[in-house]
């Protein structure tokens, strides 16, 4: 794409590295810069075949060709609505049949040739297969999702590796530092000879060096793509909860309540002390309140203290 | 409390399900927030009206220790107030706290008025109402009560209510505010006997055979307004309370429940304790009835004049001393804020120095 020029004002990637060709669907190429001039109001015509264009459907050109740009633009097209599978066809010769109709679509559309009943065509297997191709989209769009997690995985594994890169570098300069005014103290400091103390600390040098080589390897097993599947099934759910320490027992509540006894649950219910507070609407049920939580409490309050008596209080 | 109870329930719903529906034999509703183990039972319950007269000549003579040293103990009441003045005003100002709620918009539950009630008491027994304003406290107590019994309004839509510079008002209340907790020790929970009224109704529906209990209400309401105006809820549980509310309200319309408090409520297990019980409720009917006392005015006018001059004036919102206290307060701060953000640099610089590793020991 190197010698590419722009039709309309002969610009060359040569004189303007930046040069960006775009790329509508009739197949013919402009600059980015002739098309925000040509466009300005956003549709226009194409300078070379006058087809009206709008300018949200330019593209910036993949292809050296323009021509091929054009029909990827095509096939995309097309393929939206023929998104049989093999799946879907009884006999493979079925099948075939069916993608020699699709590339004779397009073919036809990119080569001009018979487009208004090769558009009727199309429309026409749009009405008859209307269900199918509302399934088929949605399968692919299922598929399109799993990839594009896949690759956003990949993506995250990848910041990973770098950013662990990037710390085992601090983490070896640091250490490397360290180790340098370790030596200058020890030979400071130190009564040993000095050659017997560099020597030691190349020594020292020299196995950690070896350690991490052995390191490396290691990790890079870890984070190659087979094994990245692997993981990512493993990462679909979650790890199952493990619950350490004494199992729960359930112990009843003892109620301090210095007056009589209140009524318990099952009372409250059997002797209908239940009858006399409203019931629960729908929406506190749904909340987690009951009435018989209300009654009891109220009971409860007007039980306890009943015994208080002045004397048994401290004196203050 | 919310959240425990939805657990309980939850647990009963599952038990439910496990084993067809049998309720257990135990109770839905938290033991920690029973009377019998509350502040309120342990800190806040007094034997007798001598004790708490005590307490509160306690805190005036010890105000007038503090602020009297110059005066002549003889003639010391010329210029402070007397015990007894003291217990009038409070008195009084209780009177208006009443008005305040009865009168707030929007209106207020019956608890917050109860919570405020206890907060005021509470804080004049160790407290001399010349050292702190009872018209400031009272409007703090309400603030804070409809804090604490959840009913939600804003400090904009309290001071609303008060006549008068609302700006100063609301100043007075949030700088009083933390005062009030500590003087009541933060125990803030307080058992009002409005829920307790209608545990009795539910058990007198339910096990008494007196014609239609709701009868009762109105004159156990008012019943309770004038409780709160005595010590009573300092002297007794708020169950006992309840009951003489509705004891009194059920002679009022000539229907006896005697046999319903001695068989029923008490049954078995309260065989020894009826006779406090009868002594509470004698004790409270008899304090209730000596609410209802009209205060003098022209005593008041005086007292008023009197309080302004005798008030602390470190605690006078109006005085030059307390803006001054403020003031140094403020600054206080500001130095306190100097003195942190200097150690948080000097802490920041060491660990800088530590990041490179001086130690001769590393090796």
């Amino acid at each position: 794409m190197d010698d590419f020029t722009c039709p309309r004002c002969r610009t060359s990637k040569f004189q303007n590295p930046s040069l960006k060709m775009m790329v509508n669907v009739c197949g013919h190429g402009l600059c980015e810069s002739c098309v925000d001039l040509l466009f300005l109001k956003g549709s226009g015509s194409c300078p070379e075949c006058k087809i009206p264009l709008r300018r949200n459907n330019f593209r910036v050109q993949l292809f050296e060709d323009a021509a091929v740009e054009k029909e990827v633009d095509i096939r995309k097209r097309v393929l939206r609505d023929f998104n049989k599978k093999e799946e879907d066809f009884a006999t493979l010769k079925e099948y075939n049949d069916y993608l020699e109709e699709v590339e004779s679509i397009i073919y036809n559309l990119s080569n001009n040739i018979d487009v208004v009943n090769t558009n009727k065509r199309i429309e026409q297997y749009k009405r008859d297969n209307k269900e199918q191709i509302m399934k088929n989209k949605g399968k692919l769009g299922r598929e399109e999702y799993e990839l594009e997690e896949l690759l956003e995985l990949e993506k995250q594994l990848e910041e990973q590796r770098k950013k662990e890169i990037q710390m085992e570098e601090i983490e070896t300069k640091k250490k490397k530092i360290q180790d340098k005014e370790a030596l200058i103290d020890e030979l400071m400091f130190s009564n040993a000879d000095a050659k017997n103390i560099i020597e030691t600390f190349a020594q020292q040098a020299q196995q950690a060096k070896e350690e991490s080589v052995d390191k490396l390897p290691s990790r890079a097993t870890k984070f190659s793509t087979g094994i990245q599947i692997g993981q990512r099934s493993n990462t679909t759910f979650l790890p199952v909860p493990t619950d350490e320490g004494p199992l729960y027992t359930y112990k009843p509540i003892i109620l301090s309540v210095d007056g009589p006894k209140p009524p318990t649950t099952d009372e409250i219910l059997s002797k209908g002390f239940i009858n006399h507070v409203r019931p629960e609407t729908e929406q506190g049920r749904a909340g987690g309140f009951r009435s018989i939580i209300a009654c009891s409490r109220a009971l409860q309050d007007s039980m306890s203290g009943l015994f208080h008596s002045k004397k048994s209080s401290t004196v203050h | 409390m919310l959240y425990s109870v939805c657990c309980q329930c939850q647990k009963d719903n599952l038990k439910k399900h496990s084993k067809s529906k049998q309720f257990s034999n135990t109770f839905l509703y938290v033991s920690d927030k029973m009377f019998a183990a509350s502040t309120q039972c342990k800190h806040w319950m007094f034997s007798s009206e001598e004790e708490l007269n005590k307490l509160r000549d306690l805190a005036n003579a010890k105000h007038i220790q503090v602020y009297g040293k110059n005066i002549d103990p003889a003639t010391k009441y010329d210029f402070f107030l007397t015990p007894e003045e003291e217990k009038i005003m409070v008195k009084r100002y209780e009177l208006h706290l009443r008005d305040f709620c009865k009168r707030f918009q929007p209106a207020m539950p019956r608890c917050v008025v109860g919570t405020a009630f206890h907060y005021f008491k509470r804080f004049y027994i160790n407290n001399s109402v010349m050292n702190y304003h009872p018209k400031e406290i009272m409007v703090t107590c309400i603030y804070l009560a409809c804090k604490v019994e959840e009913f939600n309004v804003s400090i904009q839509q309290f001071v609303a209510n008060i006549k008068g510079d609302r700006e100063k008002a609301t100043d007075i209340i949030l700088n009083n505010e933390l005062l009030l907790m500590e003087q009541l020790n933060f125990h803030l929970s307080i058992h009002n006997p409005f829920r307790p009224v209608e545990g009795l109704l539910i058990d007198i529906k339910t096990r008494c055979s007196l014609h239609d209990p709701e009868r009762l209400r109105p004159g156990t309401e008012h019943f309770l307004e004038r409780a709160l105006l005595t010590d009573a809820v300092l002297l007794y549980s708020p169950s006992q309370v309840a009951l003489a509310a509705i004891l009194h309200a059920a002679s009022k319309l000539q229907e006896n429940l005697d046999s319903y408090v001695t068989d029923t409520l008490f049954g078995e297990d309260g065989r020894g304790k009826l006779e406090d019980l009868i002594d509470a409720v004698r004790g409270i009917r008899s304090m209730v009835k000596l609410a209802d006392a009209v205060p003098d005015r022209n005593q008041q006018k005086i007292l008023d004049k009197k309080l302004d001059k005798c008030r602390n004036p470190e605690n006078n919102p109006d005085s030059e001393i307390y803006k001054k206290k403020m003031l140094a307060m403020l600054n206080e701060d500001d130095d306190l804020y100097g003195v942190i953000s200097e150690q948080n640099y000097s802490m920041d610089n060491s660990a800088l120095n530590m990041s490179i590793p001086t130690s001769p020991q590393v090796a």
